[in-house]
């Protein structure tokens, strides 16, 4: 990048106050610039996805953070798992007579004295975690794209770490040098970056691994958060539990562990609890929402509809293995696997279909509850097992519930991200009480299987969240607890051991349940009126069939015509749903 | 802006305190001052809204208020003290006085220095604090919407008290004495953190080299109490998909043990940021924590009788209530999801307007509270319509029969943890005071709660004697019970009575009792699948052919109904005795009387028209609204016993005629007008079209001759 004063990757923060040096020059008045973009997202969106910049910024994640410079362009990955209100922080102050920001850094560079003017601006927090459930293959690898520091760097601090009086030169020289004469203020900050940096790394360095390495060591993989830290941004585009990719300034200061001054155990911060040291901060400049194609490993695949047929067929029958030549079961699967919610109207969800594989025992658990959960994790991105007894439910809230003490939202089991999957495994379950914990535990899966909402505890009050999961209830007879949609006794014929499925097929899959479940849907006016038609008649037939029923068939009617890749209801599938319900009512009977 | 445009606005609030005149002409803010000087109380609350009503306002100066609020808290202090009149009742002086006194003879002694150190701070003299109290106007901002723009700002905020923490003193201005001296020293103390002073700065001792040691003094500083608390936004201004958000809250002075955790409250105050100080300043200069300095704070009412209506919703209900078909309309309005139930939405809605408790000169209460029971077939939506129902009523418990905790429907005696004294517990029943109680699952209930709730119907009490407590707790609930039919689904083969597994005793205590059945009908069939079909393709509720009113409208619509308290009218007295007495008749006649007719029923019918008087803003009851509570009456009996009807032979036109036959034979009268046979055919559940039909019928069979303008009905002497 020839003739850029600045270097977006190495020195974000340079070209933020280049920016901003501008926008000053040319009359904006500091003042005004509050929750307002001066060009530096601008300028920072056209680095990155106008020039592929992107495939640069190096992922933070647990392998990376040790060699991850503070003070640099990073990506992070991850839902949103509480929001910790907003920030108040100098975003503009006069040094001097000129106008400096502190925007997408913690701490000033050079230091303020009380009397300059300053204006307070306003940043959002967030605090995110990998989202939860993620498939091993969903991980996004840094390996893939080349970084400038991944070996000088890496090899530089670890030496570092041995012979601690080595020099600090060589943090410089690691760095690439670059064209920056042209705009001495930049450079000026550019240096200062430097100095800031060489502090933070000699420091943690002195710390030796009780810092950014500790960090790796002790928290487990699944549990390696970040501080977001948003600027602008309208405050509905970040929901909770949405997946986000954050594109932004990595900064990590080990030392800047607050001895609280105050010993007031009442003004608790969140912030204390999420020392700097223990978790990354990223000052985020972009953001944007990541969909399930997201996850997936480049280039898109072009399914013809042709394909389509193809690999379903192929899917249908890797589900039938897993389920032991269960056909019927595996229809059910692969349309329970399709579904999402796509509409709340009044309250219910219209899309979810959760199914439950009743006639499961012990030995059958073993074999085939191992298969499916495997079979889940290599098909989709997020997925879960969650086996109930009687004493996890009465020991573990599965609802996230707000710690004032903390001023934190502590996560639940059920704080999920939209699209997870969630397979429930009732069979461990034994006679025993429900305790007050277990009778609310109980209470909420049962919300959730029926309304898809899970209810948050504020203490004083509760706030309903949507969910969209999909919900697979695996038990011996039909779930009380958990009133799944569908009900369909499991009927194996065959143990197949588990045969292995070779890497094309796979991300062919993956990509097919990616690009099927977004597909739109319709029906067209003739098929209406034999729908209509059908569901009157059967209601005539059947008096105990309701609007959930109904609701339940024109779903299967959805994905089923989706799962075709089609967009349309047609007659040929509408027929098919019946006919898998008819399987299903015949099995459902057998079974009394 | 310099010290001189203060002085000048110290002058504009001298101004505005002397002159302002409350409606009723009084000098509101000098008797105020008055009262402090006589130390009957402490606290001096500005309102803007005076400000604002001030005849010589200054647009200018209400605005440097609100946004340099805390400043201005000062200006308004310095003009108090030069206003402050002498008391008018004689005081007994307290320690505060007594170091006053000494320390104005010593200020006169040593008048020549002038060291700006021994000057006393204007504050150790107040025994006031001041306040300035947003204007009430408009809406209170939500947490959210404060910002960083906000901050040295007046704002108003609404919010629910989740912490507090113990009320502490908070030193305002330290005094020291100085060894070497004497002198007193004054230091104040602004900040939450403060250095003490060591050294004598007064001229003596600079000139002396003494280096005095200063020893800080208690007894004659100046504290002030202090409380933090918590306020979290309340959950219907959390938008969706966030999570609420909190704010740190200061009390000082009077305004300390004001609240509670889990109180909602409204407060007015001054957000403010509190730079990090010391090593955390140095590292991280640039954050500040804010806080709000609390200003007012007001409880947030939640019961139907205290509700404050908005001017704009004033405007509404009245526009409302000009509106014919009110009572129609509001009934739709409730849970509009639900397809039909036209009756049972309107049993519901006099449910929530309820009617006046009335007691008597001999201690004697009649309940106001209208009791329903819902009872009918799995999903039939009964309990979505509970939910809703508690959802539109300001103070509603939902709870189940079976799923309520130990504590269950009524109260219980419980061992606290902490300090093992017995204490009280109230149950849903007791929550619901004033309120409505949404018991679902009232069949499965325990048969203990089933017996207490007995005397929650009637006397709309729970008495407890259990551990040596024996109390009795005010339970004055609307009760709204949903149940199932004895066997699961309503088993037409069997008697009504036979499908009620409640017992008569608890059936009589409800005013209506109704019964949802799924009955097999093509059309409701078609219209279900047409629903579900449109739900699934356009992915939105079909249209309801209305705009449902906005629960809020129609909460306040019934706050404002039951404000009222209807009565009787003399001449009505008549009417309903004969319309009480002829059903009691008619259940004679039959020889399986379905019902319960009794006194009970009588007071229902009462209450139910003084509901219906309620809705429509009358203080007087009509005939109406008894022809009306009537027709509900009957109607609610008819769902249960429809088939008997169908049964008996009799179509609804025949019976329509046999209904009009015997009115009319019974007040001996050959002409009966269209108004009043539809009032008797309507009080036995039939509609107007079926009166139409009947009319045209037997006009044609030359029974009656009908006139045909206003169809009144003439017999034909046969």
């Amino acid at each position: 990048m020839v003739g850029l004063p600045y270097d977006c990757l190495a020195n974000p923060l340079g070209a933020v106050r280049l920016t901003f040096e501008k926008a000053v020059a040319s009359g904006s008045e500091p003042a005004l610039l509050d929750g307002k973009d001066w060009g530096a997202a601008d300028l920072f969106r056209q680095f990155l996805f106008d020039d592929g910049g992107l495939s640069q910024v190096p992922f933070l994640k647990p392998s990376s953070i040790t060699w991850v410079q503070p003070n640099t362009l990073v990506r992070f990955r991850g839902m949103i798992q509480d929001m910790l209100g907003n920030e108040y922080y100098v975003g503009a102050y006069k040094d001097g007579d000129t106008w400096r920001t502190n925007k997408f850094a913690d701490a000033s560079r050079c230091p303020m004295d009380d009397s300059s003017d300053m204006r307070i601006w306003e940043r959002r927090l967030l605090y995110c975690v990998p989202v939860p459930g993620q498939s091993s293959w969903v991980e996004p690898s840094n390996e893939a794209m080349k970084n400038p520091y991944a070996n000088s760097i890496a090899l530089q601090r670890e030496k570092r770490q041995r012979e601690d009086h080595t020099p600090m030169a060589d943090v410089d020289m690691a760095e690439p040098d670059h064209a920056q004469e042209d705009s001495p203020s930049s450079k000026k900050m550019r240096e200062d970056g430097a100095a800031l940096q060489q502090v933070t790394l000699q420091k943690s360095a002195s710390e030796g691994k009780s810092s950014n390495s500790d960090l790796v060591g002790d928290v487990e993989r699944n549990s390696f958060p970040c501080l977001v830290k948003i600027y602008d941004a309208p405050e509905s585009d970040l929901k909770l539990n949405d997946v986000f990719e954050f594109v932004g300034i990595f900064t990590f200061d080990p030392d800047l562990t607050l001895d609280r001054d105050d010993t007031d155990d009442f003004c608790e911060d969140a912030l204390v609890s999420l020392p700097p040291s223990k978790v990354p901060r990223l000052h985020c400049i972009l953001h944007r929402k990541l969909v399930v194609n997201d996850f997936l490993p480049s280039p898109q695949l072009e399914l013809t509809p042709c394909a389509i047929k193809e690999v379903r067929e192929a899917l249908l029958g890797h589900l039938a293995s897993v389920l032991g030549n269960d056909r019927v079961a595996a229809q059910y699967l692969l349309l329970h696997l399709l579904s999402r919610v796509h509409a709340r109207i009044d309250s219910i969800a219209v899309g979810k279909l959760s199914l439950n594989l009743t006639c499961f025992n012990k030995e059958s658990m073993s074999v085939f509850g191992n298969h499916l959960k495997l079979a889940m994790e290599n098909l989709l991105p997020f997925t879960q097992c969650l086996p109930l007894t009687v004493d996890y439910l009465n020991s573990v809230s599965l609802i996230p519930k707000k710690d004032y003490s903390t001023n934190r939202l502590v996560s639940g089991f059920l704080q999920l991200a939209e699209g997870s999957h969630l397979t429930i495994d009732e069979t461990p379950i034994q006679t025993g009480t429900l305790n007050s914990m277990g009778c609310e535990n109980a209470r909420v899966l049962k919300n959730m299987m029926e309304s898809q909402k899970v209810e948050y505890d504020f203490t004083y009050y509760k706030v309903e969240m949507d969910a969209d999961v999909q919900l697979l209830v695996l038990s011996e007879g039909k779930s009380n607890i958990l009133p799944a949609d569908l009900v369909l006794p499991f009927r194996p014929s065959s143990v197949s051991s588990i045969l292995g499925v070779d890497g094309e097929m796979l991300k062919a899959w993956r990509w097919y349940f990616a690009a099927m479940k977004t597909l739109p849907h319709s029906i067209e006016p003739h098929m209406q009126k034999v729908v209509e038609d059908d569901l009157v008649a059967a209601r005539q037939a059947d008096r105990s069939l309701g609007s959930q029923e109904f609701s339940r068939w024109l779903t299967m009617g959805r994905l089923m015509s989706v799962s075709f890749g089609e967009t349309c209801l047609s007659m040929e599938h509408w027929q098919m749903v019946k006919e898998l319900e008819r399987l299903r009512k015949e099995r459902l009977q057998g079974n009394l | 802006m310099n010290d001189l445009d203060f002085k000048q606005d110290q002058e504009i609030a001298k101004d505005f305190l002397i002159n302002f005149a409350d409606p009723n002409g009084e000098a509101k803010y000098m008797n105020i001052l008055q009262d402090v000087a006589n130390r009957k109380t402490k606290a001096i609350q500005i309102e803007l809204e005076d400000l604002i009503n001030y005849k010589d306002l200054d647009e200018e100066f209400l605005r440097r208020v609100t946004e340099n609020t805390r400043r201005y808290i000062g200006i308004f202090a310095n003009a108090i003290d030069e206003l402050m009149p002498e008391p008018t009742e004689v005081l007994l002086e307290d320690d505060h006085d007594i170091f006053m006194t000494q320390r104005a003879e010593e200020a006169t002694e040593s008048a020549g220095g002038s060291d700006p150190q021994k000057k006393m701070p204007p504050e150790i003299k107040r025994f006031y604090e001041v306040y300035i109290k947003a204007s009430t106007k408009g809406r209170p901002f939500t947490i959210r919407e404060v910002k960083a723009s906000y901050i040295g700002q007046l704002v108003r905020i609404s919010g629910i008290v989740t912490r507090c923490s113990d009320v502490k003193p908070l030193m305002q201005v330290a005094v020291y004495t100085c060894e070497e001296c004497g002198f007193e020293i004054y230091q104040e103390v602004t900040a939450r953190v403060y250095m003490p002073l060591f050294d004598c700065p007064s001229e003596q001792c600079k000139v002396n080299q003494a280096k005095g040691n200063l020893i800080p003094q208690l007894r004659a500083s100046k504290f002030l109490r202090f409380q933090e608390a918590k306020l979290q936004e309340l959950a219907e201004h959390v938008p969706k998909g966030h999570i609420p958000r909190t704010m740190t809250i200061h009390f000082r002075g009077e305004l300390t043990r004001k609240v509670a955790p889990g109180d909602i409250v409204e407060l007015s105050g001054i957000f403010l940021p509190i730079p990090y100080t010391g090593f955390r300043a140095m590292r991280a200069g640039l954050i500040a924590d804010t806080y709000l300095e609390a200003m007012s704070v007001t409880h947030f009412k939640k019961k139907y009788e205290e509700y404050e209506l908005r001017t704009d919703e004033e405007e509404e209900i009245a526009h409302l209530a000009e509106d014919g078909d009110i009572y129609n309309k509001l009934a739709r309005s409730l849970a509009p999801e639900i397809f039909g139930h036209e009756d049972v939405k309107k049993a519901l809605l006099l449910l929530l307007v309820g009617a006046p408790h009335r007691k008597l000169k001999d201690g004697m209460k009649i309940r106001g509270d209208i009791h329903i029971c819902l009872m009918g077939d799995p999903g039939v939506a009964k309990s979505q319509l509970l939910k809703h129902i508690i959802n539109v009523a300001p103070r509603g418990v939902y709870t189940t029969g079976k799923g309520s905790s130990g504590v269950g429907l009524t109260a219980a005696v419980q061992k606290d943890p902490v300090t093992n004294e017995m204490v009280l517990e109230g149950g849903a029943l007791v929550l619901a005071d004033m309120g409505i109680c949404a018991i679902d699952e009232f069949d499965k209930m325990d048969e203990s709660d089933r017996t207490s709730i007995h005397e929650v119907m009637e006397q709309q009490t729970v008495s407890i004697a259990k551990a040596g407590i024996t109390t009795s707790l005010n339970a004055r609930t609307a009760i709204l019970a949903a149940a199932n039919p004895a066997w699961g689904r309503y088993d037409l083969r069997r008697t009504p009575a036979e499908n009620i597994n409640l017992p008569p005793a608890l059936l009589s205590r409800f005013d209506l009792l109704w019964l949802i059945l799924d009955r097999a009908d093509m059309d409701t069939d078609l219209e279900m699948a047409r629903h579900v079909l449109h739900v699934h393709q356009a992915k939105e509720s079909p249209d309801l052919g209305f705009t449902p009113l906005e629960p809020s409208v129609l909460r306040a619509y019934i706050s404002e109904a039951r404000k009222l308290s209807p009565v009787v009218p003399r001449e009505l007295e008549e009417y309903i005795a004969s319309a009480y007495s002829s059903i009691r008749q008619e259940e004679a006649k039959s020889n399986a009387p379905h019902s319960y007719t009794t006194v009970r029923t009588l007071l229902s019918i009462l209450r139910i028209s003084a509901a219906l008087a309620r809705l429509r803003f009358s203080n007087y009851v009509a005939q109406s609204d008894v022809d009306e509570a009537l027709r509900l009456m009957q109607m609610s009996k008819f769902s249960l016993y429809s088939d008997d009807r169908q049964k008996s032979g009799l179509d609804a036109i025949s019976d329509i005629y046999s209904i009009l036959r015997d009115e009319a034979a019974r007040t001996n009268r050959m002409d009966v007008s269209y108004a009043h046979a539809l009032n008797w055919i309507s009080r036995k559940g039939y509609s107007e079209a079926q009166l139409k039909e009947c009319l045209e019928e037997y006009a044609a069979l030359n029974v009656w001759q009908i006139h045909p303008n206003t169809f009144d009905i003439r017999f034909i002497d046969a």
